[in-house]
């Protein structure tokens, strides 16, 4: 289990310090795929890089720790003290810009031997990692390549053999289909899925796409502005979220068949460096009172496993009911015409 | 095969180059007003204080006309240029009468080559490896120093960068001679070591002027690249400065640097005038600023011409190493 006390992660610029991670407290059990979602800004990649250990100017971390739940060699346990030593070891990084994380002049298999973990027994790891990328769907002479001699799915897949061939505890991946088209996406997602089952590793998913977090995750962690809102199974989230920040998200989702006019979220997410008083979803919230502009709420276990962060999150499934009442598109159509029609008249 | 189609590819162009500069070669001179026969022939008149009789004056005239070539209407004088310049035989000098030019051309070349060949090459290899530490330590106070070191060196004209080593290790401290001398004879271990020793200061200030803009350059490229995603994602995988800096940040970063380094090669022909003339080496820019001065054109004629070709022969060759460099262009995309 990796444990997160209390994380408060800050930037320093020029105009002073700003929270992007600001008090997240988590335990993510392990072998399970966990989605993180959230608005851009929202802190979501800053939590990925505290998690990766990769903390250094201008992001400092204030406060907590991360707890990783297993040892390294010398049998110490892995803290955020020393995970920059388990790089690739025990914990792996799919980047978000996967089609350009390759060196393009070098050969990809002496990008796959140039890990610490590899130096002094570089031949030995080459014959191991050809015998693994035919699991990855590519072909063993896949790695005698230089990147631009392979197309962005099989790339996609070479940083995928990357981050899975020593096995380790934790994957994060960073929006790591974001670059790819629907059909190649959907590949590699399942491939990453398989090869977790097989090798029982947690990973934690970042991605703007809740389409994708609901097919993939067992575990949703949803962010807004620095701070957890709600954190629970993927299947209760969908189904009956708890925070009305979650249920706007997944109403913004499209569903087949379903032909209501989709309800984007008005407004935007606070910025950091004038966050409101009280609950900081509240200026977009329908059922913000004045005790949410007054009182942050806590992040709480409503129900067994059900965290949220909101002082009415026993009235949002009812919230849920309302919206789904809208009109429909067709409805809207209708009346469209009809104004058309009118103003037409008129002139 | 593509490589052979490339390649061939790269040598038909290469010729069309040179076959192109030395026909503008032929014909830019005599687009000019004047003729040079005429001009020759009123400077010995003048000189003689009297005018030569009109027989003589027609004798030099068919002489000068076979000297420079010029008998015959354009399309012939064409054709024996273009026969003579395979031959390699561009008359003789005028100045060093009757050495052909091409033997004074061949005597100046082993000085010029020698030693901007290793100087171009030295501080190509200096400046960006100062380039590439400063660049890729950019954030650090202690790479800000190195970077210095090329702001300061790269705007100070060559010449007075020369006359401050002269005044510095030649004359307050005499370590080296003010003009190189060097001995006669053939190669031996005693003459390779003067040559080296002579040579010094020479090379020494070709160095200095050289590297400051590989030093700015490099790090340029470097801050750039060191940025760029397959750095960063080196860095996540935990590999050590050293692995980004040369096999990440270098590889990518050198590409436009050995362009650079491959053209300035192609320009030493041109000679480094002002270093030959200060130090009085005897090497091609020597040879043309006395070419130049004396009128010798057969010998002007001959440095340019080699001048043509060997720009042309480093474009070639930069064509041909290329895609040793970059699998981009080697393996296509």
């Amino acid at each position: 289990m990796i444990r997160l006390d209390n994380i408060v992660a800050t930037y320093t610029t020029q105009r002073g310090h700003v929270n992007a991670v600001d008090g997240v407290t988590l335990e993510i059990p392990d072998s399970i795929v966990m989605g993180i979602a959230g608005e851009s800004g929202c802190g979501k990649s800053t939590l990925m890089k505290v998690i990766y250990g990769d903390i250094g100017f201008p992001l400092s971390l204030s406060s907590g720790m991360v707890d990783y739940g297993f040892v390294n060699e010398r049998g110490e346990p892995v803290t955020t003290e020393n995970i920059r030593r388990e790089w690739f070891r025990h914990i792996s990084y799919i980047p978000q810009s996967s089609m350009s994380s390759l060196n393009p002049v070098v050969r990809i298999r002496d990008q796959f031997v140039d890990f610490p973990a590899t130096a002094g027994r570089k031949k030995e790891v080459l014959a191991q990692v050809r015998a693994f990328v035919p699991k990855l769907g590519l072909p063993p002479e896949a790695i005698d390549a230089y990147p631009h001699q392979l197309s962005g799915g099989m790339r996609q897949r070479i940083m995928v053999a990357m981050a899975t061939f020593f096995q380790p505890e934790v994957i994060l991946a960073d929006e790591p289909t974001t670059a790819l088209d629907v059909v190649v996406q959907k590949s590699i997602l399942l491939l990453l899925l398989d090869l977790q089952k097989e090798m029982g590793n947690t990973i934690m998913l970042v991605s703007h796409d809740m389409g994708v977090h609901y097919q993939i995750t067992q575990k949703m962690l949803i962010m807004y502005a620095a701070k957890v809102v709600e954190y629970a199974d993927t299947d209760d989230l969908f189904q009956r979220p708890l925070h009305p920040y979650t249920l706007m998200l997944i109403n913004s989702l499209p569903t087949i068949g379903d032909d209501r006019a989709r309800h984007g979220l008005p407004g935007s997410p606070p910025s950091l460096w004038e966050m409101p008083q009280g609950c900081r979803f509240a200026p977009r919230c329908p059922l913000a009172t004045a005790l949410c502009r007054k009182e942050e709420p806590p992040l709480l276990e409503h129900e067994r496993g059900r965290f949220s962060a909101c002082h009415y999150a026993a009235s949002v499934p009812e919230l849920k009911q309302t919206l789904q009442a809208g009109p429909r598109l067709s409805e809207i159509a209708h009346d469209t015409a009809q104004l058309t029609a009118d103003v037409e008249r008129d002139v | 095969m593509k490589l052979a189609q490339y390649v061939v590819q790269r040598f038909i162009g290469y010729l069309l180059v040179l076959f192109i500069g030395i026909t503008i070669t032929f014909f830019l001179p005599r687009l000019m007003p004047g003729d040079p026969i005429n001009n020759y022939i009123s400077q010995v008149q003048a000189r003689a204080g009297q005018s030569l009789s009109a027989e003589a004056t027609q004798q030099l005239r068919d002489s000068l006309a076979e000297l420079y070539g010029l008998q015959g209407d354009i399309f012939t004088q064409y054709r024996n240029y273009l026969a003579r310049v395979v031959r390699l035989d561009f008359g003789p000098s005028f100045t060093y009468y009757p050495e052909p030019v091409s033997n004074i051309l061949l005597d100046a070349m082993p000085w010029t080559a020698g030693l901007l060949i290793t100087t171009t090459l030295l501080s190509w290899l200096i400046g960006n490896s100062i380039g590439l530490i400063a660049g890729y330590f950019n954030k650090r106070r202690w790479a800000t120093i190195l970077e210095v070191v090329g702001i300061i060196l790269y705007p100070i004209p060559y010449y007075i960068l020369a006359l401050v080593v002269i005044l510095l290790l030649a004359y307050w401290i005499a370590l080296f001679p003010l003009s190189p001398t060097f001995l006669p004879g053939p190669m031996t271990w005693n003459k390779a070591v003067s040559i080296i020793y002579n040579s010094f200061l020479p090379a020494l200030t070709l160095i200095l002027a050289g590297f400051g803009w590989n030093v700015l350059a490099m790090k340029a490229l470097a801050v750039a690249t060191k940025e760029d995603a397959y750095v960063q994602f080196a860095r996540l995988k935990g590999t050590t400065d050293r692995t980004r800096m040369t096999n990440y940040v270098f590889r990518n970063a050198m590409l436009p640097q050995i362009t650079a380094l491959v053209l300035s090669l192609g320009f030493i022909f041109n000679g480094a005038i002002q270093t030959e003339v200060i130090f009085s080496y005897p090497g091609i820019g020597m040879t043309m600023r006395a070419a130049a001065g004396a009128g010798d054109y057969n010998l002007l004629y001959g440095a340019i011409i080699l001048t043509i070709f060997s720009v042309a022969t480093a474009a070639l060759i930069l064509d041909l190493i290329y895609p040793l460099f970059d699998p981009r262009i080697r393996l296509g995309g």
